[in-house]
């Protein structure tokens, strides 16, 4: 197994992101990226009057 | 180089920059006379290290600094404060932007301004939302404990805004809660709003920096220059709520006239904001929610935005027709309609007895009309 570089967090987007690499002989062999925030939308959208549903999903992101 | 080279390259003249930030000393209800005073502060070579921590955000609360209308204003942001930590901003990722972090908390201990957009999740550990492998609750307590001031900007950081609906799946919970909870004692300011006016959060930079001390908060911490005052107070729809005209449906007559919201939902009339006074995008008049036919839902109000449904009524806080006004020139007979000439005069009452019904009268009948019509 190579090297394993972790670049948390990733700058200059919207949002917390990480990426892991695993580098073997100086070429990327594997990566993961994942979402570092959850805020649970879905769940809060539940039950409420749909006309409330932009109010939520719009500010997903704000960019 | 100085400050005033650095904005003057970018287009900014010397007599802008004196009239922008003018414009900040009245927003902040301070005599014309400070302009001066801010310029000068504002151009200190000194300037407050700022670090910018984002938690469960959307980023709107940056785009709306950086993303305003009027060309320079983004500039003068980066130009007025030395923004040392902003992970949408910063050059370098990762163990970069960490240690950018790190080394400006350690050379102003004490002096830098933290701003917190978002919400921060305490359930659970903390784990709904992690920088660095670090949960931002542990580094808002961190980098909290060691500001000068706290700079909760957007409804998210102020009252939990968003993530904090019901059933509030993360535990979000508002800046200042989360450092109180830790009994840290650095000062919150909270400037609500989704998403605030720049001009807010740039005037108690302003104010903060100019006379080294918080503006006067409310008792939810948001300074009452900019949210002393209900949506309902200022707004340009005001005398048609006074005088009974609705919109009653999106698109009705009433709506396509520009008579008030408040049927539709507006929560206006329990919403504390400046927004019908300062507006957005620097683009003129119109030029906020209400202005545009929608409805006000309260975003910077905790228990009204993303609390309360959109379209249900405003459960208003002060209603005071204009029979109800003081007087304008108290004492003096006939000068004004207020409550005591109407008491004495008895043709006063009359008069104003008809006016009213005549009032209420054509609102039925607007209504009725309305009614036919769906």
């Amino acid at each position: 197994m190579g090297k394993r570089i972790t670049i948390d967090p990733i700058t200059r987007i919207e949002g917390h992101l990480r990426i892991d690499c695993e580098i073997e002989g100086g070429k990327v062999t594997n990566a993961w990226s994942s979402g570092q925030m959850w805020r649970g939308i879905e769940n809060i959208l539940k039950g409420r009057d749909p006309r409330d549903a932009w109010i939520f999903t719009q500010r997903f992101c704000g960019v | 180089m100085d400050f005033m080279s650095v904005i003057e390259k970018q287009g900014v003249s010397r007599r802008d920059f004196v009239k922008f930030c003018t414009g900040v000393a009245v927003t902040l209800g301070l005599p014309v006379s400070m302009g001066e005073r801010i310029a000068e502060a504002a151009s200190s070579p000194k300037r407050p290290p700022v670090l910018w921590l984002s938690a469960q955000e959307c980023t709107g609360c940056t785009e709306t600094l950086l993303r305003t209308n009027h060309p320079t204003l983004e500039k003068l942001i980066l130009e007025l404060i030395s923004l040392d930590y902003h992970e949408t901003l910063n050059a370098g990722s990762g163990h970069q932007a960490e240690e950018a972090r790190l080394k400006s908390m350690k050379e102003n201990e004490g002096k830098y301004i933290l701003v917190v957009d978002g919400s921060i999740p305490v359930k659970d550990g903390g784990i709904y939302c992690k920088i660095g492998g670090q949960t931002v609750q542990s580094i808002l307590e961190d980098m909290g404990s060691k500001a000068a001031a706290v700079i909760a900007i957007g409804s998210c950081a102020s009252w939990g805004g968003v993530p904090s609906a019901d059933p509030n799946p993360t535990g979000a919970t508002p800046a200042h809660e989360v450092l109180k909870n830790k009994g840290i004692k650095t000062p919150v300011i909270n400037i609500p709003g989704c998403p605030p006016n720049p001009y807010n959060f740039l005037s108690t930079v302003l104010y903060f920096l100019t006379l080294k001390k918080l503006p006067e908060l409310d008792d939810q911490g948001r300074p009452k220059f900019a949210y002393g005052r209900l949506i309902h107070e200022n707004c340009e729809r005001r005398p048609h709520f006074d005088a009974g005209r609705f919109a009653n449906q999106f698109g009705d007559e009433g709506h396509r006239k520009g008579y008030c919201l408040y049927k539709l939902g507006c929560k206006g009339p329990e919403t504390h904001a400046n927004c019908p006074v300062i507006l957005f995008n620097d683009i003129g008049a119109g030029a906020w929610p209400v202005g545009t036919g929608h409805p006000c839902f309260g975003c910077t109000e905790k228990g009204v935005g993303f609390t309360l449904p959109l379209h249900s009524p405003a459960r208003p806080k002060y209603i005071t027709p204009p029979a109800l006004f003081d007087e304008v020139l108290p004492g003096k007979e006939g000068a004004s309609s207020g409550i005591k000439s109407l008491a004495t005069g008895v043709a006063g009452v009359a008069i104003g007895a008809a006016g009213a019904a005549m009032l209420t009268g054509l609102g039925k009948k607007d209504d009725e009309k309305q009614d036919k019509e769906e």
